[in-house]
């Protein structure tokens, strides 16, 4: 029995939402800004520029030249997220002067990266909204991911009840490379809350005539998100037929509908009329008629055609197809807390004869207490968790992203890893019964316990190096560095490296950034994180001090900085759990 | 009970696997006085190496001044009398493989976390070390002297290749038609010290030793940095060693085949030794080597 959802699940959720939230804003500063971070800060100042100017003169925004000057830049991925970024930064920047909207003195105008210009961008005085800037700029994925909890745990508790629904949040709260991405202005949480979402709202439309259009809506602001989106209406349409075939069946049989189920595709027609002109209306960049096609079709071809960047993964620096099929799902073994995947194990198994078509049910599980409901939900949810395991798991597709680009799987996954949590708390309270004093909470809270404290162990030890973090089964950080896993990438562990430039060089200074882009260098300054006289240097054999973020291609920058400084011996090596993450070479010209 | 006891057992092996994971992590106390004993003990034809490989940044941290550029990126263990081996998690080095079959470590020691092993492979071949005596060259292209120049080292970043060294041999006009003591990042990802010798096409680069001792033996290796090999798209480099004028080996590297040993004998004596380099096609074909000249080999540690 399915439980009513009131305003109570929904305080629940907003708690959790609002509590993670902070906690991403109390733990953001100890990150700094990765690679692809730095790119949308650019673009959203950008926009906000652009926001700005059509507050005050929507006309002159309007124009070709207006909309290209603001939106060309990162055209390759869709504007939704971005502006949010801008809209969160106008927030903040509008509390420290106290302005408005369009306000003068625009901090955006400042490019970011360029000489000078992240001084433009800390233009504007006061305390602001956020801890610093980069906090404005994250905020809004942050928040992605604390919806995402709000969510999981409707979704959960419509599914499987109200403690599954719980821990299935939790689960994902707790998760430590999706805890790293939380913090981040990029787009893998946003498009993950995107999508569940959109599969919720789907859900939801397949017995309730009121979600159809939310359907649409939701599908809508996913393709604004990310470009994975697109795939969704397969996912659906699969099921969907799985759905009505069964339904068919059932009838055939004289057997009793759901009166509810709304068998006709009437959401496959929300999704077509309400999502390409949501996508289409949160872009600006394809607003001209003229070149819409054009561009569209070059955002498509750039996807479909993805350079390929160099990941190591087991002990191999792939770099071109075909990838290792075993990736994902090597990866996801390792990165998700095992407690998370052994209980989704359970979860699944007390599900599976439900994810069966009937025709095999009958032949192979005749006998079995799990029954699919109407709208078959069982098999919606293992479709959207392996499907975009299996899009990476393609020897085609491109593996550069770690595990951040089959995250939408991680919800559903954790869905069911809260069922199987349920299952165990029920396992414990009818297996030991009375011998336990007030069974049903002492198992709850025994369960809990026993659930929460590994997942929270491994999620706090991951912090500040999410993308470095491997669990226990690979043998923790240095099982993984035996087993030849990809360090990190994107360069973010410099955060980790901030006191000790600003010791080395208390007169200032030069570093050689490696992995890191001058853009996320820039918002150390502007956050206050780093003297605004320890600057990055272009040439690394100019600079007082140079960075090797290691990666296993990243060799050739190591030995560079031997044959620029005349040593093989580093001034410093950070390290996480005793492996090298940055290894870092002094010039021997500071010396003399 | 089993989805509780199952819970259980996880829950109870993460909590203590990552405890154990942590506890084992080598403090930094233990390294430095692995390599304070370390340290006291090295001889000049030493090296020093660590196992696991990841850990050879901290390796350098405590004993890099003692580890120069030709140990840190060294093609074999031709050049050394003993090795050191720092260990940590148990781990051996895998190019002692050779010699632990052989013989027991002269020494073992535990700081820690850290274990020390010393394994004597006796009298080094090496008689002369071309690679690090290149400034004692000539190089040629053709038939025109490449002249010695002394400027700010070039380079640097991913993607940009071996870093142009401040003193190097320049045969240009093209800019990378240099010739140096550097060091690039092999096929296997390996870094190497070698000498960067990039073909001009069919007409050689030539690089002379005048009047060395001859003790039998060429050894070298040469590859093509990792980024233009590993396509595998690209032509074959040519590798000519001569004596006196006259050939006595000669490889064909092709993309793929990464960093390739090649060994020739020659005459005793004293000689003029050349390694000339030519491609028929010279695009991306930045081909290193290192080499040596060598008496008999040892039975370990080549």
């Amino acid at each position: 029995m399915r439980p009513r959802i009131g305003w109570l699940d929904h305080l629940l959720g907003a708690l959790l939402c609002a509590g993670y939230v902070a906690l991403l804003l109390g733990t953001s500063a100890d990150l700094a800004m990765s690679r692809d971070e730095s790119f949308y800060v650019t673009a959203a100042q950008d926009y906000a520029r652009w926001m700005r100017q059509l507050w005050n003169d929507p006309d002159a925004a309007l124009t070709t030249e207006s909309i290209d000057a603001a939106w060309d830049y990162n055209h390759e991925h869709p504007g939704l997220a971005k502006a949010l970024f801008a809209l969160s930064w106008i927030a903040h920047e509008n509390a420290k002067d106290g302005g408005s909207v369009g306000s003068a003195g625009s901090a955006a105008d400042g490019r970011h990266g360029s000489a000078g210009s992240a001084a433009d961008g800390a233009a504007a005085e006061g305390a602001g909204l956020f801890a610093s800037d980069s906090d404005a700029f994250r905020f809004p994925g942050m928040l992605s991911a604390g919806l995402l909890l709000w969510l999981l745990y409707i979704f959960g508790a419509r599914v499987f009840g109200r403690e599954a629904g719980a821990f299935a949040a939790v689960a994902y709260a707790l998760m430590p490379r999706p805890f790293y991405h939380a913090h981040l202005d990029c787009f893998d949480v946003p498009i993950t809350l995107a999508l569940t979402f959109a599969v919720y709202a789907y859900w939801r439309a397949l017995t309730s005539r009121g979600w159809i259009v939310i359907a649409g809506l939701a599908w809508g602001l996913a393709l604004a998100v990310k470009h994975n989106s697109w795939v969704l209406p397969g996912i659906f349409l699969i099921h969907y037929v799985w759905m009505v075939l069964a339904a068919r069946a059932r009838a055939k049989r004289d057997l009793p509908a759901s009166a509810r189920l709304v068998t006709r595709p009437w959401w496959l027609v929300s999704l077509a009329w309400l999502g390409p002109p949501i996508f289409l209306a949160t872009w600006p960049w394809l607003w001209h008629p003229e070149t819409m096609l054009e561009r569209f079709g070059w955002y498509a071809r750039f996807h479909v055609n993805h350079e390929y960047y160099t990941i190591a993964y087991l002990g191999r620096s792939w770099f071109e197809p075909p990838f290792p099929i075993s990736y994902p799902f090597v990866l996801t073994a390792i990165t998700v807390p095992l407690v998370t995947l052994a209980m989704a194990g359970v979860g699944i198994a007390m599900r599976a004869r439900a994810m069966l078509p009937g025709f095999v049910r009958d032949r192979v599980w005749k006998n079995g207490d799990v029954e699919p409901d109407s709208p078959h939900t069982d098999v919606l949810l293992i479709g959207c968790l392996l499907a975009p395991i299996l899009m990476i798991a393609l020897p085609s597709t491109p593996i550069f992203g770690g595990t951040k680009h089959w995250f939408p799987a991680y919800p559903f996954l954790c869905m069911y890893a809260g069922l199987g949590i349920v299952r165990a708390t029920n396992a414990l309270r009818h297996g030991v019964g009375a011998r336990l004093p007030a069974s049903r909470w002492t198992s709850r809270v025994l369960v809990s316990a026993l659930v929460i404290a590994p997942m929270l162990v491994q999620t706090v030890h991951s912090h500040p190096f999410g993308l470095s973090h491997y669990t226990p089964l690979a043998g923790g950080v240095p099982g993984a560095a035996d087993l030849g896993m990809n360090r990190q990438f994107w360069g973010f562990t410099t955060g980790s490296l901030t006191e000790y430039f600003t010791e080395q060089m208390p007169n200032g200074g030069t570093v050689y950034l490696c992995d890191m882009t001058p853009g996320a260098w820039e918002m150390l300054h502007r956050d206050g994180l780093l003297p605004r006289n320890v600057r990055w240097s272009a040439s690394m054999t100019n600079a007082d001090f140079v960075m090797v973020h290691h990666e296993d291609h990243f060799l050739e920058v190591e030995l560079q900085s031997w044959i620029a400084f005349g040593t093989t011996k580093p001034a410093h090596v950070l390290t996480y759990d005793g492996v090298p993450i940055i290894t870092v070479y002094e010039n021997p010209r500071r010396r003399r | 009970m089993w989805p509780f006891a199952l819970l259980a057992l996880v829950a109870i092996y993460e909590l203590v696997a990552q405890a154990v994971i942590s506890a084992r992590v080598a403090p930094d106390a233990d390294w430095a006085s692995a390599a304070t004993f370390v340290r006291g003990e090295l001889a000049p034809t030493d090296l020093v190496i660590v196992a696991p490989a990841w850990a050879d940044p901290i390796l350098r941290r405590e004993l890099g001044d003692r580890i120069p550029l030709a140990a840190a990126g060294r093609s074999d263990l031709a050049a050394y009398e003993r090795v050191w081996e720092l260990s940590i998690r148990g781990r051996r080095a895998a190019e002692l493989e050779g010699a632990r079959e052989t013989m027991p470590p002269a020494l073992e020691r535990v700081f820690g976390a850290v274990t020390v092993r010393r394994f004597d492979l006796g009298a080094s071949s090496v008689r002369l070390d071309l690679t690090s005596s290149l400034r004692d060259a000539e190089v040629r292209r053709g038939a025109r002297t490449c002249a010695w120049r002394r400027s700010a080292p070039q380079g640097g970043g991913l993607g940009a290749g071996p870093l142009t060294p401040a003193e190097h041999f320049f045969c240009g006009p093209e800019p990378w038609l240099w010739v140096g003591e550097t060091a690039t990042e092999d096929l296997d990802l390996q870094g190497r010290h070698c000498v960067w010798q990039h073909p001009a096409g069919t007409e050689p680069i030539a690089t002379t030793y005048r009047d060395v001792e001859l003790p039998g033996r060429v050894v070298l290796y040469g590859g093509i940095y990792y980024l233009h090999e590993r396509d595998e798209v690209h032509g074959p480099v040519d590798v000519r060693v001569l004596v006196d004028g006259a050939e006595v080996g000669r490889m064909r590297h092709r993309d793929g085949e990464g960093w390739k040993r090649m060994e020739a004998t020659t005459r005793e004596g004293r000689g003029d030794v050349t390694i000339e380099v030519t491609a028929p096609d010279p695009n991306m074909r930045t081909f290193c080597w290192s080499a040596s000249l060598r008496g008999p080999a040892r039975e370990v540690g080549e």
